[in-house]
């Protein structure tokens, strides 16, 4: 087999592939979360009241199990992940969300991170023309 | 009386290191090493007698020493009195002045009689070492005596040894989480050695700034010195990972904690080092980016144990709040003003001019992944001071956890992984894309015949399947490269798989560490997004099936152990068809004395595929809840730390450069096999 038959056979391997993984990933997630799932998803979103920087997931309070079992009694009762959010917001406030999603500070959380990427990507890309344009002129 | 000598050790060490600082500035000119043995030795001595004292007078229950009396008690089993000389905050800082003492000594050690360099970085690790043993004499005093003692407690003590002493008749004993197994007797000294070993590569970088000492000759020692440290410091993590999941039963190796962010955040900018270091060394730039490098990694060292020791951000790895708090915080504006101050007047001697013919080199894939691990720290690091600083602005409180770091860590990982599938198989200078191509289209498509084959098993988790398109594809990748470079010789298969291993350990270590790392990232998908988690309730005999396990609860169990209680249930795992028995695993409940809360101790089953992951939730010995958990290929994550362990190993292996062997551009020395 010539090199270049061997090039457009891994090609179209490599594109039948891909379209199979990009049909398959663009149904999205269809698996349903079991009861449990559910109730850890939200612990793990949810900081423990009384324990030293722990979520409700990780704690191994009695306090911390308690808000479980209260966390899976609602998700037993057919409350939404945003209901039971909001049951602990209006109860502790928006400091106990660990992702702040239900605060301001949202925002800032994220933006940051990228606008360093961006700087990041932007010194990269300045070094290299840099390096570029000194090279045109040497000999 | 052991206080009174293990005082005097420290003061003893403490003169030594003030003694290395001065006869290292005195013998920077000269360079003469031999000057320093009687102080290097005298610290690495009394630093090893305090530690040694320390551990004989918790070995021997003296409870006069308000330390022993808190942190162990008679029943403590001898591993976990070993472990409790560094379980607290003071035994702590004694195990970090041991382990510094001993880094001192070994770079010492290899040290000749003109070596300007290494005797003025000598005297910067000295500096260090005053700090940490002026510590232990102060506010982190070790060998504090009780002169209060309550029933089994020391509640009054006395940092002046010759004073009347009192004693408890039994002690505390340690934290229960710390005398819950074994791993703990081990991840702390690894942690704390790569923690500290940051400190000699620093020790070179503010040498060769102060020397305008350009060029390899730090560049090479702080290299093979931070991957020693790093060697530590990952081995620390992945064994404090498996601790967390062997112990605290939420069914999880890493929480995101502030103290866990401490040790990844150096780890980050050490491991960026690791491979910007190599590009100064073939392609002679990045010097100033390496000098930040090195200069943040000890910084972020000294912030980690900062916010552990400190109580500024509520952890559960916190040590209790002291004095040693504003202390840190201290060195550390030292260490950042300092080292910055140094660097901003030096700058214009270390600017190299950039020579990056192509982003598509190896140069440039590596300066991809250096962006993307230095934003990983400062997305982790600025993800986990964000409560400070919003607190700071505004008086607000908001928390910061897992959600926001796995959802922003997730997309920087997987752009980490392509580039690093690229980049190791990427020339210097230029990698054409039909080079490229051509190393990489064997990689690229099995990676995503093996994708396309996950999808087709009905896996639907884009975070994972990506990974696995990735992980496939640099494991591919790498074994390509190996194939094609063995068979390029002229030699037998054999000779010729093993001498290329041995003629490039530096490269090759890399590549097997890369795999190791694959290996991590594909546990970590597969343990994360395909998880199966269910709790049951079961009477004695019942079963449940999770996953493709049947559970079946036997029989609860009591028994009195010599330093706790242990309640717990016989619960046998079996196949979906609950027929064939797989295990019997024994989840259970240990309380100490002294603390009021027992702690759940998980029982796992590692099986070929599956970890069954088993915690008692609640319940009583008639009904009893359980937390089941089905892990896909957890083992990998240990083995895959394993495997980093073993490149980094083989990496070491590369010949130290000879000193004094100055190259002021950093041109290209070596040749290997990615060169071409």
């Amino acid at each position: 087999m010539s090199d270049r038959t061997k090039n457009v056979a891994f090609a179209v391997v490599a594109l039948v592939a891909l379209s199979i993984i990009g049909v398959g990933l663009a149904q999205g997630d269809t698996s349903q979360p079991s009861d449990a799932e559910r109730v850890d998803a939200l612990a793990a979103r949810i900081k423990c009241p009384f324990c030293s920087g722990e979520s409700l997931k990780e704690s191994q309070s009695t306090v911390a199990a308690e808000y479980r079992t209260l966390i899976e009694e609602r998700v037993k009762a057919g409350v939404t992940d945003d209901g039971i959010i909001a049951e602990f917001v209006a109860n502790f406030g928006d400091s106990y969300i660990l992702d702040t999603s239900t605060t301001v500070w949202s925002f800032g959380l994220w933006i940051v991170p990228i606008l360093g990427l961006l700087v990041g990507g932007g010194v990269v890309a300045w070094l290299y023309r840099s390096s570029r344009s000194r090279s045109g002129v040497a000999p | 009386m052991i206080a009174v000598a293990g005082y005097v050790a420290i003061f003893v060490t403490l003169a030594a290191a003030v003694a290395i600082v001065v006869q290292g500035i005195r013998y920077s000119r000269s360079g003469d090493a031999s000057k320093l043995s009687v102080p290097v030795a005298t610290l690495l001595g009394g630093a090893m007698a305090s530690f040694v004292f320390l551990e004989i007078a918790i070995l021997s229950n003296d409870f006069s020493i308000a330390y022993v009396a808190n942190n162990t008690s008679t029943t403590t089993p001898f591993i976990f009195l070993l472990a409790a000389a560094w379980a607290a905050l003071e035994g702590s800082v004694v195990l970090w002045g041991a382990l510094l003492a001993l880094f001192i000594w070994l770079v010492w050690r290899k040290m000749g009689t003109s070596d300007g360099l290494g005797v003025l970085a000598l005297a910067v690790m000295g500096g260090i070492a005053v700090f940490w043993f002026g510590l232990m004499a102060t506010a982190s005093n070790p060998f504090a005596v009780c002169i209060e003692a309550g029933a089994s407690s020391c509640s009054a003590s006395s940092w002046w040894p010759l004073v009347g002493t009192v004693a408890p008749i039994d002690g505390n004993g340690p934290n229960p989480l710390l005398q819950n197994h074994i791993l703990m007797a081990v991840h702390p000294p690894l942690l704390t050695a790569g923690y500290v070993g940051f400190t000699v590569p620093f020790g070179f970088a503010i040498a060769a700034l102060v020397r305008r000492d350009f060029g390899r000759a730090w560049l090479d020692r702080s290299h093979r010195w931070t991957l020693i440290a790093w060697i530590l410091l990952t081995a620390g993590i992945v064994i404090g990972g498996w601790w967390s999941y062997e112990v605290l039963g939420w069914g999880g190796y890493w929480a995101w904690d502030p103290v866990e962010n401490a040790a990844l955040l150096p780890w980050l900018t050490a491991t960026a080092f690791i491979h910007s270091a190599l590009v100064q060394r073939r392609r002679g730039m990045l010097q100033a980016w390496n000098f930040i490098l090195v200069i943040s990694t000890f910084a972020l060292t000294i912030l980690g144990t900062f916010l552990t020791r400190s109580g500024i951000i509520g952890s559960v790895h916190a040590f209790s709040q002291s004095a040693v708090g504003p202390a840190l915080l201290i060195l550390l504006g030292v260490v950042v003003v300092g080292s910055l101050g140094l660097f901003a007047w030096r700058s214009a001697d270390i600017a190299q001019k950039p020579r990056l013919d192509s982003l598509s080199s190896r140069e440039g894939y590596i300066l991809a992944n250096n962006l993307l691990l230095t934003v990983f720290a400062f997305t982790v690091l600025f993800g986990t001071m964000y409560p400070l600083i919003v607190e700071a602005m505004s008086g607000d409180e908001v928390a910061v956890g897992r959600p926001f770091f796995d959802r922003a860590s997730i997309p920087i990982a997987l752009l980490l992984l392509l580039m690093l599938g690229i980049g190791t198989i990427a020339p210097w200078r230029v990698a054409t894309p039909k080079l490229l191509w051509e190393r990489l289209r064997l990689a690229t498509v099995v990676g995503l015949v093996v994708g396309a084959g996950v999808v087709l098993l009905g896996i639907d988790s884009v975070a994972v399947v990506l990974t696995v398109v990735l992980v496939v594809f640099i494991l591919t990748a790498i074994v390509v490269r190996y194939v094609s470079v063995v068979r390029s010789r002229s030699e037998s298969t054999l000779t010729s798989a093993a001498k290329v291993l041995r003629n490039e350990p530096g490269y090759w270590g890399g590549q097997i560490a890369h795999i190791g790392i694959a290996l991590m990232a594909l546990s970590i998908a597969t343990s994360g997004g395909l998880a199966t988690r269910e709790a049951v309730t079961l009477a004695s005999g019942e079963s449940a099936v999770v996953g493709r396990h049947c559970v079946q609860y036997v029989e609860p169990f009591s028994r009195a152990e010599p330093n706790r209680a242990v309640v717990g249930v016989v619960v046998e795992i079996l196949d979906e068809a609950c027929s064939r028995r797989l295990a019997t695993l024994e989840p259970r409940v240990n309380s100490y004395p002294g603390s009021a809360q027992p702690i759940g101790t998980p029982a796992v089953w590692k099986g070929p595929i599956n970890d069954v992951y088993i915690g008692i939730a609640g319940g009583d010995s008639d009904r009893i809840q359980l937390n089941v958990f089905i892990f896909p290929l957890q083992w990998l994550l240990w083995a895959g730390g394993l495997v980093v362990l073993i490149g980094g190993g083989l990496a070491m292996l590369v010949k130290p450069i000879r000193r004094n062997r100055a190259s002021e551009t950093g041109q290209p020395i070596e040749a290997d096999a990615s060169d071409v």
